[in-house]
């Protein structure tokens, strides 16, 4: 008797515990509503909601790398922008002029204003790139350089050197101006001259924007845009599905698969960007021969077909658009690579590897498990075994702390961003210099250096870009490098979601006035 | 009872020092720094001037028992100092860090508790019974799956397909859900297994048998099988807590849920060390706290387990 009470007590008490637990999964709430896609927030309210990758703790647009997300919200603006097409626009500059020594820019502003209605001025410019000098180590250089406001809307900068690259200097994210004399609380809510203003930011969470009434360049198009911070990118492609967001960028291969399928509810949008995946060969260690056979066998467009078009094969370090991205590069061929091989003394072994003076042909490739590089790195194992190289992969956790620091490898496979803002000499300067960290490899030469100077002090622009093709022509022709590929920039929105920087190669754009959904 | 706890707290003291001075000389020793993950954070090269300036500015050039010894200063007095990729006070990363995991493993375990406390109680009653091998397969199962596994699962069926649940909640009762549902079913499976063992252990003892004959009542048996089975079972859920509350990378990360298991993995990898620091301090103190606790638990249930520890402690 006591044994059937208590069973039905047992009973009712798992009876009650489901119904709590589906009542609570099943009751109404705003995000079940988003859960359709279809109600917007505030009712007729016109929101875009969108998964973002990487959320910071700050909105300070100069600090860190705070001012590339101030970007993307669209708090923040530049003097200068980066067009699609990598020109260099004008955006809160009217337009400029150069001394003729190349060493004083004189830029007039545009008749903008900030979101609290102060209009932008050559002063506050001025300030905002002191602040940045002061609080970001990567911009420390703005220091030496000297400011004057001509006017309320004329500013000049002088360097103390011919500086080409002064206008993608000024292009950079974290050159956004702020109300430095308004901003209460520049963690939190920053006073810009973006089309959208800080609603709510939750460190390192959601962010959401409203529309900035106030905006100086027209009319903006979006009352609203909520941005989720989704590390994980099964999250981001289930959001997407569920209907809970309206769009996101790096779209993995899985997942553009099953968008691709559902072309009436989804659009791709897929360019090549700015982040290089690249491979340097040791000089010290690999004579030419070696190194022309290993870059003449590296297929880069099997690579990019088997990592499903997450990146489009490269011939250089910048795209092919670009006018500074015009090089060749000699096409895949194994015959050749083995002959090259037999010229410099190896002979096939009895197991299909290359010997001489009965050591192996043996190559350790170091690479860091992170942007592909480790696919990368079996990948060309695979195909440096088609020949008769045999390959050993070595992983470390930090690569500019350990391979690329000591220069102890025969092939060192890294991700960098190669074009930061419009023009080569950022990269050129990174990787090719002989006070560069890759310069352990052994590249840099005499001829070499001197071209960089020449790049580093050149005002013209197609001269600067021929100069940059005739750098990266010699790293190819050398055999000193190996470009591998450029990750492509794949975006994923729903129907007639335009405007969130799809189709610009650069990672800090997103929301604009035009934005539309 | 006072002295034994005064002796615990005065081992974790001991404890603290030698976790931390361990955990700042493994960091130390660990390949790349602060200054390279903040400067290199979004892939843009700098030079090495800029990169020795930022160094220094952190304090990353100093010799490591300087380093150590300075961290230790200023937690002797009540600093935790600042984080050095953002500079925002450790401490109040840890607060927010701890108020998200707390909700979500306090949660997950009273869930947990809830479940797998019937089940296992019917899967020893009902030994060998069909509920029995259900029970014991499901436990079987959910053991076996990976966190991110069941995470995906549930997020696929319960939000794609069915869109019973936001995969965008907020931090509400809603939101709670699935990564509490996606922390539990591990647990409650590896309790349900652990329960029922204990549990038929006593089941088979002589009191139970001579109970049951004399004809005492099947509820009071059983509630004296579950007080027996206490102490084991406690030692099980004070393990636990440890587990959730230093790891729940996983289901953070995948229900975007704030918590100390995803701001522990960040701080790992920007090699932010005042905030692993802080986080090791964190859970060093709770995972003593919870054994402590959990010591205390068996001395309240079982009062001869005191007299022995005190019997064997003065011997």
């Amino acid at each position: 008797m006591g044994k059937i009470r208590f069973q039905k007590r047992f009973s009712l008490f798992l009876t009650m515990l489901c119904l709590t637990l589906c009542l609570g999964a099943c009751g109404g709430s705003e995000a079940g509503k988003n859960a359709d896609g279809k109600e917007k927030a505030g009712g007729g309210v016109k929101e875009l909601r969108l998964a973002e990758s990487f959320a910071y703790p700050s909105l300070d647009v100069h600090k860190d790398y705070y001012g590339w997300y101030t970007s993307i919200y669209g708090v923040s603006e530049t003097l200068f922008r980066v067009a699609d097409d990598l020109s260099i626009q004008p955006l809160l500059a009217k337009d400029y002029t150069v001394s003729e020594d190349g060493r004083t820019w004189t830029i007039r502003l545009a008749d903008a204003s900030f979101s609290n209605g102060n209009a932008l001025t050559a002063d506050m410019v001025m300030r905002n790139l002191q602040r940045l000098a002061g609080v970001n180590e990567r911009f420390a250089y703005l220091a030496d350089f000297k400011y004057t406001a001509e006017d309320d809307k004329t500013l000049s900068i002088a360097t103390p050197e011919v500086y080409p690259t002064m206008l993608s200097d000024l292009s950079a994210p974290e050159l956004g101006i702020m109300d430095l004399d308004n901003t209460k609380d520049f963690d939190n809510a920053p006073i810009c001259t973006g089309p959208f203003v800080v609603k709510s930011f939750e460190s390192e969470g959601t962010v959401v924007v409203e529309k900035n009434n106030a905006y100086w360049n027209g009319a903006v198009k979006l009352d609203q845009v909520t941005f989720y911070y989704m590390q994980d990118d099964e999250t981001k492609l289930s959001a997407m599905q569920a209907g809970d967001i309206d769009g996101y960028t790096s779209v993995t291969a899985a997942a553009k698969e099953i968008f691709s399928n559902s072309p009436e509810a989804y659009s791709l949008t897929e360019i090549p960007a700015t982040r290089l995946q690249f491979y340097v060969l040791n000089k010290n260690r690999l004579s030419d021969k070696v190194r022309q056979a290993i870059n003449l066998t590296v297929d880069n467009q099997a690579i990019a077909a088997y990592l499903g078009g997450t990146v489009s094969p490269a011939v250089g370090p910048f795209g092919a658009s670009a006018p500074y991205g015009q090089v060749t590069k000699p096409a895949v061929d194994a015959a050749k690579a083995k002959a090259l091989l037999e010229e410099d003394g190896y002979a096939l072994g009895s197991d299909g590897i290359y010997a001489k003076n009965g050591e192996p042909l043996t190559l350790n490739i170091c690479y860091y498990a992170a942007r592909s590089l480790d696919s990368i790195a079996l990948l060309m194992q695979e195909q440096f075994k088609n020949v008769g190289i045999k390959a050993n992969l070595t992983v470390q956790e930090d690569p500019d702390a350990t391979y690329v620091a000591s220069g102890d490898y025969d092939i060192a496979l890294y991700c960098m961003i190669a074009d930061k803002a419009g023009d080569p000499y950022y990269c050129v300067n990174a990787l090719y210099r002989q006070d560069s960290k890759w310069a352990l490899a052994g590249f840099p030469t005499k001829q070499s250096e001197e071209l960089i100077d020449r790049l580093q002090y050149e005002t013209d622009i197609q001269k600067r870009a021929e100069l940059a093709n005739r750098i990266v022509q010699m790293t190819i022709d050398d055999n000193a490098f190996g470009y591998v590929g450029l990750f492509n920039k794949t975006t994923v929105t729903k129907k007639g979601v335009v405007g969130i920087a799809e189709k610009c190669p650069f990672d800090f754009y997103g929301v604009n006035a035009n934005t539309e959904r | 009872m006072g002295s034994y706890i005064a002796k615990r707290l005065l081992h974790l003291i001991w404890i603290l020092f030698a976790v931390s001075f361990f955990t700042f000389l493994l960091m130390y020793l660990a390949p790349g720094d602060a200054a390279m993950k903040k400067l290199y954070g979004q892939g843009v090269a700098v030079s090495e001037d800029v990169l020795q300036k930022t160094r220094e500015r952190m304090g990353l050039l100093r010799p490591f028992l300087i380093q150590f010894g300075d961290w230790l200063w200023h937690v002797l007095h009540l600093d935790l100092g600042n984080s050095l990729k953002d500079g925002f006070p450790v401490a109040e990363k840890l607060a927010r860090g701890l108020k998200g995991t707390a909700l979500l493993s306090l949660v997950s375990l009273l869930l947990s508790l809830a479940v797998s406390l019937p089940l296992s109680i019917v899967s020893a009653l009902k030994k060998g019974s069909l509920a029995d091998h259900m029970i014991r397969l499901l436990s079987f199962v959910g053991n076996s799956l990976p966190n991110f596994l069941v995470s995906v699962l549930l997020i696929y069926f319960l939000c794609v397909k069915m869109r019973l649940l936001p995969v965008v909640a907020d931090h509400s009762f809603r939101g709670l859900i699935l990564p509490c549902v996606a922390l539990s079913i591990p647990i409650c499976s590896r309790f349900i297994r652990q329960f029922r063992a204990e549990l038929l252990e006593q089941l088979s003892k002589p009191y139970v048998s001579g109970a049951a004959m004399r004809g005492v009542k099947y509820g009071y048996i059983l509630k004296n099988v579950l007080h027996n089975a206490c102490i084991p079972m406690l030692t099980v859920v004070g393990l636990s807590v440890g587990t959730l509350l230093g790891g729940s990378v996983v289901i953070e990360t995948i229900f975007r849920w704030p918590g100390l298991g995803k701001l522990a993995m960040d701080a790992i990898t920007n090699r932010d060390y005042p905030v692993i620091q802080g986080f090791v301090l964190l859970t060093s103190v709770i995972y003593v706290v919870t054994n402590l606790v959990t010591d205390i638990c068996y001395h309240l249930i079982d009062p001869r387990l005191l007299e022995e520890g005190a019997g064997g402690s003065g011997k």
